[in-house]
């Protein structure tokens, strides 16, 4: 068994430190007009590549750009479609942050691309692989105030939004990324539209080319639709096991051939998990996967951590595989 | 049944009785204020002079209007979790994390036993209280929206912190009971983010409150309250403070479905937008509630909610 350590996503852009606070004052600059776009865009870049350092660093095979430059996960992909506005706050999930709510007001239709330069840029500054993150069209669409009557049924709503999102998934793919993450933690709360989520995922997978799709779910127990996750057309799977005791359990008695991303480690909290604590569920998982691959991962983006104890939660993962080959397995 | 809990405690409120939602905003002088404190240019004695300079304006001012169930304004918080926080012993400050945009705030973190130490809020209470010869609330967080904006590195879950809070959020309603007050408002806006979890959190709230020869009020906030109704009527408060002007009042369809039982502070007045409602457009929202809850329209508190408390939706604290 392969055990690949890989970011859940977003990675905390600022610190304590008054040295790692310059992208907040950045930004303030440039909101007051005092900074240009292409030098803000230069800020945005230092703090993308000491995200990236920070993940390399801790030892991991496979980083993301840390999200620097998403304002949150729905509005900065659903900002780039037209026929989106960006609406007010509302709080995402049961987390302490806020995201703009898009408000659909006519066909959605990608105004160009959005991720590529960012993950070029990334991978320019990678020693490792470099993993684009995007929220998926499931998600997206649940968070949206829908004032079109085109989309009066939703499901035209996330099939659109998937088409414009394949277009992403297409560009990424040609330019070299070989796994794909799609957030998705919405699904679990709505265990009735696995089927709109597959044909979604469909839509997806048909722009992804030699590239990997991995279908991320998290805030929520997994544990009702479990089964049926296995089933997505997605080649991996990354599952949350902060809200259900007996994930695990729960794992080893489907014993599933996809590929899994166990997100073992809190990505919300900041207790520090010990080593042992997550060898002992790895031990259970590990020998009931089929594939010869596994990723470890937090439960979730980082950012809604401080970024030294991220930094530390990151560290930990290569702890924990240390850990693993040095025990008993 | 609560009209009569307030006659016992010598409250003679008029059958629709008017308050705010707690926080009022902090006048130019007394934000310069925290910013010179926070910088060490002026010293806690000058900031508190700020604070009680501008609760004595806010009394005023809500005895002007003609309010009857009077509010301390909150000048002395900067934030509703953070600043008990603060002052409970087993917290540590916690890292900065981004809440939305370019803003950032500290975080508390429980790294210890949670312990009171002493009144927090009491001598804000009797300070405001001393201002007027109406009464005026208590205002608290509840366990639960403590914990839930909190890390916790020291209990085993979400639900242990939340009762460790609860017992100590109790000596404050106590230490605000001995003081003389006789309304407290313990507010839970973080109740609805986990429907899931509300057995517990509706357990911590009971041991806030149980026995308490008080007035309680809860003000619960944003999210999804479709999912913890009916149940949060079992909340062990006697009024719960709802907004509802801003969501056109379709929870008054869920009150239709299943009759709210509670006493209620009925927010009637939208602070999410910068527009006045005209007094008609008032009574309209006040008789199509009537409709729903007339049958025993014994104590409730039309509430006029203040202005920052548009922040505090957006940010989930007022800040």
């Amino acid at each position: 068994m392969d055990l690949k350590l890989t970011s859940a996503g977003s990675h905390p852009r600022v610190g304590d430190a008054p040295e790692d606070q310059r992208l907040r004052r950045a930004r303030r600059l440039w909101e007051e007009g005092a900074l240009s776009d292409p030098q803000y865009l230069e800020a945005q870049r230092v703090v993308t590549a000491e995200a990236i350092q920070e993940q390399v660093a801790a030892g991991l095979d496979l980083v993301t750009d840390g999200q620097v430059r998403w304002g949150d996960p729905i509005s900065h992909v659903a900002g780039n479609f037209s026929g989106v506005e960006v609406n007010g706050l509302l709080r995402y999930f049961d987390t302490n942050f806020y995201f703009r709510q898009p408000v659909i007001r006519g066909p959605v239709k990608r105004k160009g691309p959005l991720l590529i330069e960012d993950y070029r840029y990334a991978t320019s500054v990678s020693e490792r692989s470099v993993k684009p993150v995007l929220t998926g069209p499931y998600t997206t669409a649940f968070f949206s105030i829908v004032e079109w009557k085109g989309y009066r049924d939703r499901r035209v709503l996330v099939e659109d939004l998937a088409r414009a999102l394949a277009e992403e998934v297409a560009d990424l793919s040609a330019a070299g990324a070989s796994l794909i993450q799609i957030d998705e933690p919405e699904i679990l709360k709505h265990p009735e539209d696995l089927p709109l989520l597959a044909d979604a995922l469909r839509l997806l997978a048909a722009g992804k080319g030699k590239a990997q799709l991995a279908l991320y779910v998290y805030f929520g127990d997994a544990r009702p639709l479990l089964d049926r996750l296995f089933d997505l057309p997605v080649d991996v799977l990354g599952l949350d096991f902060t809200y259900s005791e007996d994930l695990a359990e729960r794992i080893v008695s489907i014993s599933p051939d996809k590929i899994l991303g166990l997100g073992l480690v809190d990505g919300r909290n900041t207790r520090l998990e010990t080593p042992g604590e997550i060898r002992q569920i790895l031990e259970v998982v590990l020998p009931s996967l089929k594939a010869d691959l596994c990723y470890l991962n937090p439960s979730c983006g980082l950012e809604y951590l401080p970024r030294g104890r991220a930094r530390e939660k990151l560290a930990l993962l290569s702890e924990i595989r240390r850990d693993l080959k040095g025990g008993k397995r | 049944m609560s009209r009569e809990k307030l006659k016992e405690l010598g409250l003679d409120l008029p059958l629709l009785p008017t308050t705010t939602v707690g926080s009022f905003p902090k006048p130019e002088t007394l934000r310069e204020a925290r910013t010179q404190f926070t910088r060490g240019a002026i010293s806690r004695e000058r900031l508190e002079d700020e604070e009680r300079r501008a609760t004595e304006a806010w009394i005023t001012f809500q005895q002007e209007v003609g309010l009857d169930l009077l509010v301390d304004g909150e000048m002395y918080r900067g934030d509703m979790v953070a600043y008990f926080a603060e002052a409970l012993k087993g917290f540590g400050r916690g890292g900065l994390v981004r809440s939305y945009g370019n803003r950032y705030y500290h975080k508390p973190a429980i790294v210890g036993e949670v312990k009171w130490e002493g009144p927090i809020t009491t001598q804000w209470w009797k300070f405001a209280q001393g201002l007027s010869s109406r009464p005026v609330k208590g205002m608290l967080t509840g366990p639960y929206t403590i914990m839930d904006w909190s890390f916790n590195e020291y209990y085993p879950d979400r639900k242990a912190a939340c009762f460790a809070l609860a017992k100590e959020i109790r000596k404050e309603v106590e230490a605000l009971g001995e003081a003389g007050a006789k309304v407290v408002q313990v507010d839970e806006p973080a109740l609805s983010v986990r429907s899931e979890e509300l057995p517990f959190a509706l357990e911590a709230m009971r041991v806030v409150t149980e026995g308490l020869p008080l007035y309680f009020v809860s003000h619960i906030c944003y999210g999804a309250f479709e999912l913890i109704y009916p149940g949060i009527l079992n909340l062990a408060v006697d009024n719960l403070d709802l907004e509802m002007s801003n969501s056109e009042l379709d929870l008054l369809e869920l009150f239709e479905k299943h009759p709210f039982s509670k006493d209620l502070s009925f927010g009637v007045l939208d602070v999410h937008s910068h527009r006045i409602e005209s007094a008609k457009k008032v009574e309209a929202r006040l008789r199509a509630a009537l409709r729903v809850l007339s049958p025993r329209p014994s104590g409730w508190t039309p509430t006029a909610a203040s202005r920052p408390v548009r922040k505090r939706r957006r940010e989930g604290r007022s800040r």
